[in-house]
């Protein structure tokens, strides 16, 4: 199937929200999603962004069955299928598009900014990510080296951020 | 004793280098540290730094038995939650032995959280070391989540050999930004 990788712009975050929505469903905590588009394209195309992303694209004769629906809006009929996050529709799935999206990040940050580790976290019942992951050559450094992923939030952070 | 919280300056970085490689022994992958000041002088003091560090300082009449005033740092940086925003990645936090006990880690650990908040960061993140009992229990009692034992989340990494071979199964297509 044929497709294209390349830079998120502002005009994509309607479609990475939607896939972030996906995604969410997905791991079962759609509940837990609370930024917004706006947020997306406020944090991720201001002077200092605080992320990056990359999309992938198939052409209009192989959009997802969604994209035969009445919103004109030019964004759908781009039919963006994933996002940083590499949610893909599964009639996308087997492609290579996954794989195309984490070359794409290694040769941004490693020849393009000279980082040396690409260090993420995936849930441990989701089994054909983490396949696919170690499959790619990565690591597992909770496994191996005994590494435990923490997060302060809500109220804790509120505390902690007391003088 | 009197100690001092403070963003670190480019003069601070062969201080904090010193306290990385010291971080780095208690951890046992002191072979592991490739970068000296000369980078946390580039990556953290640019236009656009990779991140940002605080100090802790105490007078001279407290200095170290082997002379330094600079005693414990945290180096952190922004990272972004797909659903909950922007949030902060606590890389380093570390306090020469010599100074512990003295309120210096929560200074630094509360400071971070204070600048992350003042960011609209929502969540204050960070691996520690499963047989690093001390500083588990200290984030713990400091309201910290271990999301590895709640929710089996666990921490993948490509090291540079391997995202180099990944990387070269890129497009060529245009190039990024």
């Amino acid at each position: 199937m044929d497709f294209s990788i390349r830079a998120a712009n502002v005009e994509d975050c309607k479609d990475i929200a939607r896939m972030i929505t996906e995604l969410a469903e997905y791991e079962k905590v759609t509940d837990q999603v609370k930024i917004t588009q706006r947020d997306l394209e406020q944090d991720g195309f201001s002077k200092n962004p605080f992320f990056h992303g990359i999309i992938a694209e198939v052409p209009e004769q192989h959009k997802s069955k969604e994209g035969d629906g009445k919103n004109t809006d030019s964004n759908r009929n781009k039919t963006t299928v994933a996002s940083d996050k590499k949610w893909l529709y599964l009639c996308f799935l087997g492609k290579g598009i996954g794989k195309a999206l984490m070359s794409k990040v290694a040769q941004v940050i490693g020849s393009g900014r000279g980082c040396h580790q690409l260090n993420f976290t995936v849930l441990d019942w989701n089994k054909s990510s983490v396949d696919f992951y170690l499959h790619q050559g990565c690591t597992d450094v909770t496994t191996d080296m005994g590494y435990h992923y923490m997060s302060c939030k809500g109220e804790a952070m509120e505390h902690l951020a007391q003088p | 004793m009197d100690f001092k919280i403070r963003p670190a300056r480019k003069e601070d970085c062969k201080d904090v280098s010193r306290m990385i490689m010291d971080l780095a022994v208690f951890e046992n992958v002191a072979d592991q540290v490739k970068i000296s000041h000369e980078e946390l002088e580039r990556d953290g003091f640019c236009q656009n730094p990779l991140f940002e560090c605080l100090i802790a300082e105490v007078p001279e009449e407290h200095k170290s038995k082997d002379g330094f005033t600079v005693v414990g740092y945290a180096l952190y940086f922004y990272t972004y939650s797909t659903w909950k925003g922007r949030s902060v990645y606590l890389e380093d936090l570390y306090v020469m032995p010599e100074f512990r006990g003295n309120g210096i880690g929560k200074g630094l650990l509360s400071k971070v959280a204070e600048i992350g908040k003042e960011k609209q960061c929502v969540r204050l993140q960070l691996s520690v070391l499963d047989w690093n009992t001390v500083a588990r229990e200290f984030y713990a009692t400091r309201g910290a989540l271990d999301l590895t034992e709640t929710e089996g989340r666990h921490l993948l990494r490509f090291e540079q050999l391997n995202m180099d071979k990944l990387a070269k199964g890129a497009s060529k297509e245009r190039s990024f930004d």
